[in-house]
């Protein structure tokens, strides 16, 4: 409520309102939980499968709000160094360097050394600084492991960081925090008890053929439904990798770039590789597709 | 705020039917969820039950069993008949004579530290014989043979992980340390610190048939997982007879037969027939996909007599190739020849997949699946 940014909204339908406004259309349950972490402060855990929208929910309240998106990706043996902050260490190597060569007897200069000219800031210290002028996104905290989730642990819980040589700078007021999951590993009970948790499932079909119709503007609603429907049938077909809404929205987008404007056996079979991603997919789908791609 | 009293109380009193029904929810997420239902509007069912499941559940499989408290408590619906899912596991008595996993104690009274001495006399009392194959052996025996295993835990090979720790000697320099030293000498780096990659165990998971007589064999297995994940290696276990189990959790008892009576309580089917490739592909769709085997030694114990579809068992097998680092095939079968061909068409399907194969029937394979493990980098 500072700035000019919008207010907090006041109600779950407004927020509703508003991420439709910038293009995502959340479900009930997704607003509710969206709207608690905001009033309450708290950060959120979205889980659920891939290409469902977790990722893009963070970007669309960074929009609402008019915040900052900082995102920090996780992969497996990321550590303070990357998350946090690092020191310049060249340049600090350089400046010792220039100072000896000039035989400065300069008392601070040890101290400048840890200044922050020679403070790289990482996504993490970034949200701290920023406070509530952020939202922090951490991008599949799955892939990180157990050491980095519990140094996670600790900033979630205090919002501050101490830098030995720097000091301590603490957020004054708290980013909103969204984190997701691809549940390919089991977090953390102590991390999840920190966060408000939701699990993002698959629209249901009516949804999945609205986002497409806001999402691609010029698509024809049949072929929107048509596309919708194969893609429902394909979730049921038990693949390896399952289509999220992501691979809808790219086969929507294929159709239309190749200027097709009806979905049967042929264009299916011609684009399938913007939805199905496996080779034993491919053909499991191959084997079924007049039925996959008939009907509406 | 007396007037929000009564909603407190009704949001304390459904955790509590909540923690009956199996979730863990402490009192700090009750109160969360009260301050999450007082910026919300408490008289709007929807938004009680999205406020509770926010804040209330931590995991996916526990909101089916949200659902089904929350409908008894706020619509006064009664519960579906037999076969709800709880978060408890249900206990099928199983007719006890058909219980195949009978344990005999292995530990004599409280003490584990008697254990050495009695060892020595229980090896010396029943001549132990490390050649002498399981099904062979009295219940005795195998007492005995177990007491000795307990002392032998699976160590897992290592793999590099991609955290670094400060080393005398190593491929990366460590630049902080460098700098450090750099400022005693003026800006001339001296001496070059290094960093080196650590090393991490890598995950072990066990898949044991129990169905018929593959459940002698098995439950030795079960004790080798039972002291490994007690040395903090991480460390996964199923059974398969015509479905799978999962009985990690079982597992994580301190006395070894406690935890092994919990796994035997949590399989649940006895009926003999084995289903192994059905097993397997449910492994790689519910754990393998997930990433649970991804980078792990896989053990498998089974004679490969498989009644259902050998298609079904040669995909799961290249599936599982794919998803783990090793396979590890314990065939009792096997026995002591060294030239085994595998007679049965479950173990020929799944034979191109497999990296060790061992027999695992009597002690000393099983102390050689011990020495060979650590090597399968």
């Amino acid at each position: 409520m500072s700035e000019g940014r919008p207010d907090h909204p006041a109600t779950v339908g407004e927020l509703t309102d508003l991420l439709r406004g910038h293009g995502y259309l959340a479900d009930r349950g997704m607003s509710t939980a969206l709207f608690v972490a905001l009033s309450l402060g708290r950060p959120i855990l979205l889980e659920g499968e891939v290409g469902v929208g977790k990722t893009e929910v963070a970007k669309a309240l960074a929009a609402v709000f008019e915040r900052r998106l900082i995102r920090l990706q996780c992969y497996e043996g990321i550590d303070t160094n990357q998350a946090l902050y690092e020191w310049d260490y060249a340049r600090q190597m350089l400046q010792i360097r220039a100072l000896s060569e000039r035989q400065l007897d300069d008392e601070d200069a040890v101290d400048k050394l840890f200044g922050p000219k020679f403070l790289l800031e990482r996504p993490l210290l970034e949200a701290v600084r920023a406070g509530d002028r952020a939202v922090l996104l951490i991008d599949e905290i799955d892939r990180a492991d157990d050491e980095f989730e519990a140094f996670l642990l600790e900033l979630l819980s205090d919002f501050q960081i101490t830098i030995p040589e720097v000091g301590t700078v603490a957020a004054a007021t708290r980013p909103l925090v969204v984190l997701t999951s691809n549940r390919t590993r089991e977090l953390h009970d102590a991390l999840k008890r920190r966060c408000l948790y939701h699990w993002v499932g698959y629209p249901s079909p009516e949804r999945e053929v609205e986002i497409v119709l806001v999402r691609t503007p010029g698509v024809a609603e049949g072929l929107a439904r048509k596309i919708v429907a194969a893609v429902n049938r394909l979730r049921q077909l038990d693949l390896a990798k399952p289509p999220g809404v992501a691979e809808t929205l790219d086969w929507v987008a294929t159709l239309q770039v190749l200027g097709e404007d009806d979905l049967d056996e042929r264009s299916a079979a011609d684009t399938l590789g913007a939805v199905v991603k496996e080779r034993d997919d491919l053909e499991l789908v191959h084997e079924h597709l007049e039925e996959i791609v008939s009907g509406a | 705020m007396p007037d929000q009293a009564p909603v407190v109380e009704l949001l304390v009193a459904f955790g509590q039917e909540l923690r009956e029904a199996g979730l863990p929810v402490g009192t700090g997420d009750v109160m969360t969820c009260c301050a999450a239902v007082a910026t919300l509007d408490p008289s709007d069912l929807a938004d009680l039950y999205w406020a509770g499941r926010t804040t209330m559940v931590t995991r996916r499989d526990q909101i089916p069993v949200y659902d089904r408290v929350f409908r008894r408590f706020f619509l006064g619906q009664p519960d579906a008949p037999a076969g709800a899912e709880t978060l408890k596991p249900a206990i099928r008595a199983a007719t006890p004579a058909r219980s195949v996993l009978e344990i005999p104690a292995t530990e004599r009274g409280e003490s584990g530290d008697d254990e050495e001495v009695s060892l020595g006399l229980m090896a010396s009392d029943t001549e132990v014989r490390r050649d002498k194959s399981f099904a062979a052996c009295t219940p005795e025996e195998l007492a005995a043979l177990r007491r000795i295993m307990a002392r032998i835990r699976l160590t897992p090979p290592r793999r590099c992980t991609r955290r670094t720790a400060p080393a005398p000697t190593g491929s990366r320099p460590d630049m902080r340390r460098t700098v450090r030293e750099t400022m005693r000498t003026h800006g001339e780096p001296a001496e070059l610190f290094w960093r080196r990659r650590r090393e991490r165990m890598r995950p072990l998971i066990l898949i044991l048939d129990i169905s018929g007589s593959m459940s002698d064999y098995s439950r030795n297995l079960l004790q080798f997982a039972h002291s490994t994940s007690r040395a903090a290696a991480r460390v996964e276990v199923f059974c398969f007879g015509t479905r799978l189990t999962r009985i990690t959790k079982a597992l994580e008892r301190r006395r070894v037969d406690d935890a092994l009576d919990q796994a035997a309580k949590a399989v649940v089917d006895w009926e003999g027939g084995t289903r192994i490739g059905d097993s397997l592909d449910a492994f790689v769709r519910g754990w393998g996909r997930r990433g649970t085997s991804r980078g792990a030694i896989v053990v498998i114990c089974s004679d490969g007599l498989d009644r259902g579809d050998p298609a079904v068992l040669a995909g799961a097998m290249e599936r599982l190739g794919r998803l783990s680092h090793r396979i590890v095939w314990m065939n009792p079968h096997k026995g002591d020849s060294t030239d085994f061909r595998p007679s049965t068409l479950g173990m020929m399907v799944a034979a191109p997949n497999i990296d060790l194969l061992l027999s695992g029937h009597d002690l000393r394979s099983l102390e050689e699946l011990a020495a060979l493990l650590p090597e399968l980098r």
